[in-house]
């Protein structure tokens, strides 16, 4: 995902990906990224959680704005667990979100 | 639960439960990854200058990009048997609906995505957005496709170079956001 960050950013469009393995972003230079310490396949969240599905877009896209050097990366730090009760609650509630 | 590990030393002895502190739940994936499919991780030494935004966030095209192998029901379904990966893409109209997408991808957990398709490829977050203003809009289509790729430099000729490509030519977008799945 990396390498085609890497392109579109090289065409003149900025870009920022979300990421759940710092260390495989940092290794490939991506141009900016949000870190989210989630599991794969849960870079925004859990299920039915609409509001932080659309908080790490809009810190994606506040990263966009502020961040001014190539290959930094923003953590958004609210623990897996925390998630995960949250999405429970949630869900219990009939999966209508 | 309290958050434990506040304001505790960074070398102290990890006592701590890794979904309760905020930090990468896998570290060290890079090389984990690498030993177990050598040749399939990327370094690069470089930094890519970065790219200046060219108008307003509210006025910005927004074009969203996936390894997470979501498609339309109808399209073709993307090869998860090959050895090698599929080193195809999948265009995702932004408009579609979510009972519109189907998932086809073995090598991450997507229970969660197939409740809820935002948990991966946030669709439905992205025309809320839109809708309200936030940004300017959607490209017509998103990208998507299969993470696992074992051959980095066909990877980057065909997927790579073709997305990049319809993101910036076809679709010009004004921002990119990509999700590794």
């Amino acid at each position: 995902m990396g390498l085609i960050q890497r392109k579109i950013e090289a065409r003149g469009i900025p870009t920022v990906s979300i990421t759940v393995a710092k260390d495989v972003t940092a290794a490939i230079k991506a141009p900016r990224a949000v870190f989210v310490p989630w599991p794969m396949g849960h870079h925004f969240g859990a299920p039915f959680h609409a509001e932080i599905q659309r908080s790490v877009i809009l810190t994606a896209l506040n990263a966009v704005q502020i961040i001014e050097q190539s290959g930094v990366i923003v953590e958004l730090s609210i623990p897996w667990a925390e998630v995960r009760r949250q999405s429970k609650a949630l869900t219990e509630q009939g999966k209508k979100l | 639960m309290a958050a434990v590990n506040l304001g505790s030393s960074k070398t102290a002895e990890p006592a701590v439960d890794p979904r309760e502190t905020g930090t990468q739940l896998r570290p060290g994936l890079w090389p984990t990854i690498n030993e177990r499919y050598p040749g399939s991780m990327i370094s690069k030494s470089d930094f890519v200058p970065l790219a200046k935004l060219a108008r307003p966030l509210n006025e910005c095209s927004v074009c969203l990009i996936s390894s997470c192998g979501v498609h339309l029901k109808s399209d073709r379904p993307m090869d998860v048997a090959h050895p090698l990966g599929d080193f195809t893409f999948r265009r995702v109209p932004s408009y579609a609906r979510q009972d519109e997408l189907i998932i086809h991808q073995l090598k991450y957990p997507h229970d969660d995505a197939d409740l809820d398709i935002n948990v991966i490829f946030p669709i439905r977050r992205l025309q809320e957005l839109a809708g309200e203003g936030i940004i300017g809009g959607l490209t017509k289509n998103f990208f998507s496709f299969i993470g696992y790729n074992m051959d980095p430099e066909k990877f980057e000729t065909t997927v790579a170079e073709g997305i990049a490509r319809a993101v910036a030519d076809e679709e010009q977008a004004d921002i990119a956001l990509l999700a590794p799945a």
